[in-house]
């Protein structure tokens, strides 16, 4: 693994190179070293000077398309994943950027570690972390254990068979084998199984941790509203306080605010501070849309937004 | 839209302990709609009521502005520092209002020139302007000091309409026209943000010291007593340091506002 | 006062606490995700974690606070206030770094102009049962901002955790007036010397120091620096480390209102939140994520030093540890030392 990871970094590091030398672009984001284990950073590269201190590994977890919005005014070279790449689809088809504005350094995702997961394997602060082939090996204070990487990797990575970015200006590496690691998608699965009160009462025990912080909005590049409609005031939809009704309004809506547009990254959950499942309502209206049009979020970069376009097509038996 | 509120305490206890300076403010609530800040437009001589001009601009003052003559509302204050009226004592006062701004202005203006006070004060002059004449706020006041000797009045429009007969200009100009003294007087300035950008430079030319103009702040405001934290410039909070500052103070804090 | 607490006895101890008191205590709502609540039941307490996302200061400044409750009838209103305690209260476990903040908040809540009654009643009415961090994270730097791990002030009582029981240490009056708890034993020699043993071990691992000092004046130069368009990047503005900080304390006031009762609510907000300083007018003096990191740090480390003499930090972590982005304060202390010119 990570022969693969120092190919791909090196590939990143020189296309950025090239591109910030011949002012293609004028700013190139992708990840840099985290000072703690498990953790990469945002960064922004400026000067082909700079592009030393982008890497890749599998700590690569957050979606770079989420700041995009702050970056209108420049042309951007863009690192993407398969997620990411997806939800960069969704956001020009919302015309949320010039065509030639972006070039996307597409990434085969390798799939990312869960650093929570790894974390809660153990006893005690991990200190040091390496990979080698399939293998995590993490150590603290008193502790080394070397872990099995796909029993670590995150929830939406497990199942996504999109993982070379489809409309990439490059890709950094070959592409990978799209296929699924487990046989179907456990959290919509599991979620379908439940009856209507067990459904309930499981999203109402995740959401009641909720404390309104709106990290899953921030990191979500979907979520680009100048204002939410939580912080409407006139008409105020809910108030801003810790009451369980309004927090289970604000999960539900802004789950459907997702329909069609979520590409399943993940990156809502692994902003939450208080470990929210928030990907199985997404993922389930996602499936729902597939079922209805036919439309996967992100996939084919001609199809119309199903929720936004109306065809003669469209499926009507539950007008009653 | 503007609409002037006279409100009266409904104990006298609560109207005996009730002092303040011109230039503060109070917290006015209407219970279900929420609370805001105003300045408080009357005068510390006009007793009996309380005075607030409202600009109905968001919940709360569209709620201010519908409620019938015997509503109960809600009052924190009096807050903020208020004009350094002290300050002014012995010395001339030169008053610029732009707009909605001239509301705590007609409280110091007021005060300055009742019986008792006029006295504390040597010249007066007052420059006030607005977009259009049915903007103009207090037209009734206007025309009882333009009838005084005791105080030089300037009112000017930016556009006049076919009934009006005064002043048609930019504040900025008709300051530069009227050319004050900037010896021995204080100025005081509140109006939208354009307006201060164009007159500031004016009175600077007019050789007035940082120290000697003074302005009224507009923030976001909650709490009103420095607690909330969001009103803050720099480590000064405009609800209880402010919202009156000097251009002295205002130089050596960020440009937060 | 060295006593000890056999851990044996611990759920009777917490039994015995909440028959006279409101005991506060860290709970765990999932895996590795716990805030201090309310005890109902004593077997929920969890003092094995490092240390709670939501920090202690929500037990003496809530997240969401009725500040009074109203009733109209016709053009009248009758208002209700709810600034009262009923019942004393009890706070265990919470770490020095979280304690420490409580001090810093007074300071605004509790000072000399405008007493914050709501959060002043709930201070006076606790009790705080402080607990020793045998096991500091590398990403605490509490020992950098006047704490440490066993850092005792602002506790009225201290427990150590020596593995079979707590030593426990009554430090204030409020502290000795459990000094006949009967689930109190006398500590040994060897049991004090094995929690002295723990806390220098401690200590020492909270050795990476963070050059704070001179920040103030630093930042006085650097209002208009480059460094925040930089600083600013990466940042979504997400707001979770204003809401797991332990000594952030702004607030945003609100009327609820159901037909003609309502009630007015304070609940936390966030410098960060674009709204937070929106005007009626329509102008935001910081309408970018650029003023709004800019205000946050220069709060914390300029202007809140200059009314009060301390920065506003404790060191604890949260914001370097849950920040989706991976901000690390330490890194950016150091870069504002350095002028901030990398």
């Amino acid at each position: 693994m990570e022969q693969t990871h120092k190919a791909i970094q090196n590939s990143i590091r020189e296309k950025a190179r090239e591109l910030l030398s011949s002012k293609k672009v004028d700013v190139v984001v992708g990840f840099g070293e985290g000072t703690l284990p498990l953790r990469a950073t945002p960064i922004f590269i400026r000067s082909p000077e700079e592009v030393d201190r982008l890497i890749w590994n599998s700590y690569c977890e957050n979606n770079l398309a989420t700041y995009l919005y702050k970056l209108s005014q420049f042309k951007v070279g863009l690192v993407v994943k398969g997620c990411d790449a997806r939800s960069v689809v969704a956001l020009s088809r919302e015309k949320r950027f010039k065509p030639d504005q972006l070039y996307l350094i597409g990434v085969p995702c390798q799939r990312m570690v869960d650093r929570r997961k790894v974390k809660k394997a153990v006893k005690g602060e991990i200190l040091r972390v390496s990979e080698q082939r399939d293998e995590i090996t993490v150590e603290g204070e008193d502790f080394k254990k070397v872990l099995k990487r796909d029993d670590f990797l995150y929830p939406s990575c497990q199942v996504c068979i999109h993982r070379t970015p489809a409309k990439a200006d490059v890709l950094v590496a070959d592409p990978v084998e799209e296929s699924s690691l487990v046989e179907i998608h456990p959290e919509i699965e599991a979620f379908e199984k439940k009856s209507p009160e067990e459904r309930w009462r499981y999203f109402e025990k995740e959401a009641g941790r909720c404390i309104r912080c709106y990290a899953c909005r921030e990191a979500c590049p979907m979520c680009y509203c100048t204002e939410c409609f939580v912080d409407s005031s006139n008409p105020e939809w809910i108030d801003k306080g810790l009451s369980p009704s309004d927090i289970e309004f604000f999960h539900i809506v802004r789950a459907y605010h997702q329909s069609g547009r979520c590409s399943g990254c993940g990156a809502c959950e692994r902003a939450c501070p208080m470990e929210i499942k928030l990907t199985y309502l997404t993922q389930k209206l996602n499936q729902d849309v597939k079922e209805l049009f036919g439309f996967e979020t992100g996939v084919d970069p001609d199809a119309p937004p199903p929720l936004s376009t109306y065809d003669i097509e469209d499926r009507q038996e539950f007008i009653k | 839209m503007l609409r002037t509120l006279e409100l009266r305490f409904l104990k006298d206890e609560d109207a005996q302990a009730f002092h303040f300076v011109p230039g503060q403010f109070c917290e006015l609530s209407l219970l279900g709609k929420g609370e805001a800040p105003f300045g408080i437009a009357s005068s510390p001589t006009e007793n009996g009521s309380v005075k607030f001009t409202i600009n109905k601009a968001g919940v709360v003052t569209t709620a201010l502005h519908h409620i019938e003559e015997g509503s109960e509302v809600g009052i924190r204050g009096p807050l903020g520092n208020g004009y350094p009226i002290d300050l002014f004592q012995g010395k001339n006062v030169l008053v610029i209002g732009g707009g909605f701004a001239f509301t705590t202005l007609r409280s110091l203006v007021t005060y300055f020139l009742h019986p008792e006070n006029r006295n504390k004060v040597k010249d007066i002059t007052v420059i006030y302007g607005a977009r259009t004449p049915g903007l103009l706020l207090y037209k009734e006041e206007l025309a009882e000091w333009a009838k005084r000797s005791d105080i030089k009045l300037v009112v000017t429009v930016d556009q006049g309409d076919k009934d009006w007969k005064g002043k048609v200009g930019l504040v900025p100009n008709v300051l530069e026209e009227a050319a004050p003294a900037a010896e021995n007087t204080y100025a005081v300035i509140c109006g939208p943000p354009i307006m201060i950008k164009f007159t500031f430079p004016k009175l600077m030319a007019l050789r007035f010291p940082n120290e000697r103009i003074y302005t009224s702040l507009e923030k976001r405001m909650k709490c009103g007593i420095g607690k909330c934290g969001r009103c803050n410039i720099g480590h000064l909070y405009v609800c209880k340091d402010g919202p009156v500052f000097s251009y002295a103070q205002l130089e050596k804090l960020p440009k937060d506002y | 006062m060295k006593l000890k607490l056999d851990k044996k006895n611990f759920i009777p101890f917490l039994q015995s606490l909440m028959a006279e008191y409101d005991l506060f205590a860290p709970v765990q709502l999932a895996d590795g995700v716990s805030v201090y609540k309310k005890i109902d039941q004593a077997e929920k307490v969890d003092l094995s974690i490092s240390n709670a996302q939501k920090p202690a200061k929500e037990i003496f400044f809530p997240q969401s606070e009725t500040m009074f409750r109203y009733e109209k009838a016709g053009k009248e209103s009758r208002i209700t206030s709810t600034e009262d305690i009923k019942r004393n209260r009890i706070l265990l476990g919470a770490r020095p770094c979280d304690i420490q903040a409580f001090s810093l908040i007074d300071q605004v809540f509790a000072g000399k102009d405008y007493t914050d009654t709501y959060y002043v009643n709930k201070r006076k009415a606790t009790t705080i049962i402080g607990m020793g961090c045998d096991h500091p994270l590398s990403t605490c730097f509490c020992t950098s901002l006047n704490g440490g791990p066993f850092h005792r002030e602002g506790s009225d009582l201290f427990l150590i955790d020596l593995g079979e029981s707590y030593l426990v240490e009554l430090l204030t009056e409020k502290g000795m007036a459990f000094q006949k708890n009967k689930f109190f034993e006398e500590a040994n020699e060897k049991e004090i010397s094995l929690a002295k043993g723990i806390e220098g071990k401690a200590t020492e691992k909270v050795k990476a120091s963070i050059p704070v000092n001179g920040i103030e004046k630093k930042l006085d130069q650097m209002m208009e620096s480059p460094f925040w368009d930089r600083v600013q990047k990466k940042c979504l503005g997400c707001r979770v480390c204003t809401y797991l900080c332990p000594t952030c304390h702004c607030f945003d006031i609100m009327d609820e209102a159901r037909t003609n009762k309502g009630r007015r609510v304070r609940n936390w907000d966030s410098c960060l939140s674009s709204l937070y300083s929106q005007e009626t007018s329509g102008h935001n003096p910081r309408p970018t994520n650029r003023e709004r990191t800019r205000q946050r740090l220069t709060h914390k480390f300029n202007y809140f030093p200059k009314n009060f003499d301390r920065i506003a930090c404790v060191g604890c972590g949260r914001c370097t540890l849950y920040c989706p982005a991976h901000f690390d304060i330490r890194q950016t202390i150091k870069e504002i030392q350095e002028g901030g010119d990398k």
